[in-house]
């Protein structure tokens, strides 16, 4: 039954115009970073592997910007336009729902991988990096986007409002987004490498460098990253699980 | 005629004592003397990293207090001293006090900028002397950087965006069929 919403909530967002306008400004936005970094003359003269750490970072972030404020409003608009009585009047479950407004998000995020794929091969002419560039930044890509989807959609199922979700969600995006980019000087004192050892984006970000810069390609070389990056998702289905629990004891007309 | 000897014989000695003067002044080396020990060009690539090396020498009898030195780089091209700003981290080295005969190494990372010729000295000087001391000239030849080929970029940037924004037209047209 969830291919039902999956193919509906795809449906949507291809054949509608402010939906595909994502693709297109992440694609002018990934346009506009190769350009720079390639042709600008100060850009130009970084390491081609910093360069690439670059891009990726990039990507990540303009996926996981684009994925939070999609996924902040897929559910939470049945409530708003009132739809979603009938969807729960109709025999789809809970999960059925979820799980294909889960694919719907996580199918974006693969148009959006497709689209920066001649991005990364561009940068990464002459250096023998493109393929673990391409594979990294799908396996760590999809684990952090997997992670803040699951994590929006049980803030979605608590305040049930777009709004709302939206802000905490990109609330979270950002304090999370911001510490990831300091400099490593910033992060000698066993505070800021507790903090940085959490982050999923930090994560992403220090697996990228491993990669990219160290070239340290295989699993083994970057369990360090991805094990961090698993355990988000896990808490994060965690915490959906319970907001699941919570929204099927309130009912779809919640009682104030 | 006396006077005229005598004139002569003062001539004949002031030319002597400038002779011997001039000699004593070459005889005696100046107390700092500075040697490159890396090669005298240095040839990369704009971004690259090059390490200058060199050995600074107190050939004077007693020690030498406050010596400092520091690069003078120009540009062979344009003729212009060239802003250290992005080519070293290091634009000088506080040296301090070099005892009698002592010798110690100098050593410079210079990070490549900008494609060009240029042509690089270390200066040196202390406190109680009023003349600095150069090192000989360290050439540079910098080739710019075509690590990556710019010509692919062009099509990608371009042409990522133009054939979205085609599907975009394409579904968009057929959803208006549909419906």
């Amino acid at each position: 039954m969830f291919t039902h919403i999956w193919h509906k909530e795809i449906r949507g967002e291809l054949y509608t115009w402010k939906s595909m306008l994502w693709l297109l400004i992440s694609s002018l936005l990934f346009s506009v970073t190769c350009y720079l970094l390639l042709t600008n003359k100060e850009l130009s003269l970084l390491d081609q592997t910093e360069l690439l750490w670059l891009l990726g970072k990039v990507i990540i972030g303009v996926g996981l910007l684009v994925i939070t404020v999609d996924a902040s409003s897929i559910i939470t608009t049945e409530f708003e336009k009132e739809t979603a009585e009938s969807i729960f009047l109709s025999p789809v479950s809970l999960t059925d729902f979820v799980l294909g407004k889960l694919l719907a998000a996580l199918t974006l995020w693969f148009a959006i991988f497709i689209v920066s794929i001649p991005y990364i091969i561009v940068a990464s002419a002459g250096s023998h990096l493109a393929i673990p560039f391409i594979a990294y930044i799908a396996l760590l890509g999809t684990l952090g986007v997997l992670g803040f989807v699951l994590l929006v959609f049980a803030i979605s199922l608590f305040f049930r409002s777009s709004k709302n979700t939206l802000t905490t969600g990109l609330i979270i995006l950002l304090g999370l987004s911001i510490p990831a980019v300091f400099s490593s000087t910033l992060k000698n004192d066993v505070v800021s490498q507790i903090i940085s050892h959490a982050n999923p984006i930090d994560n992403i970000f220090s697996s990228l460098d491993n990669v990219l810069v160290d070239y340290k390609v295989s699993l083994l070389e970057n369990w360090q990253f991805i094990v961090p990056l698993v355990v988000f998702c896990l808490l994060a289905l965690g915490l959906l699980a319970f907001a699941m629990y919570q929204f099927q004891k309130q009912g779809v007309i919640r009682s104030e | 005629m006396n006077m005229a000897k005598t004139l002569i014989t003062t001539c004949a000695g002031i030319i002597f004592l400038s002779f011997a003067f001039v000699a004593y002044a070459q005889a005696v080396p100046p107390p700092l003397s500075i040697q490159i020990l890396s090669q005298n060009t240095l040839d990369g690539v704009a971004g690259d990293y090059v390490t200058v090396k060199g050995q600074i020498t107190n050939a004077g009898t007693t020690t030498l207090n406050d010596v400092t030195t520091y690069l003078s780089l120009v540009d062979t091209g344009t003729k212009l001293p060239v802003d250290l700003e992005d080519w070293s981290a290091e634009k000088g080295l506080y040296i301090g006090s070099i005892d009698a005969k002592q010798t110690l190494p100098l050593s410079w990372q210079i990070h490549f900028v900008k494609a060009g010729t240029y042509s690089l000295i270390i200066v040196a000087e202390a406190g109680s002397n009023e003349v600095p001391q150069v090192s000989t000239i360290t050439h540079f030849n910098v080739a710019p950087k075509k690590n990556l080929n710019p010509g692919q970029v062009l099509p990608v940037a371009l042409g990522t965006p133009i054939v979205l924004l085609c599907i975009l037209f394409v579904l968009s047209y057929r959803r208006k069929i549909e419906e």
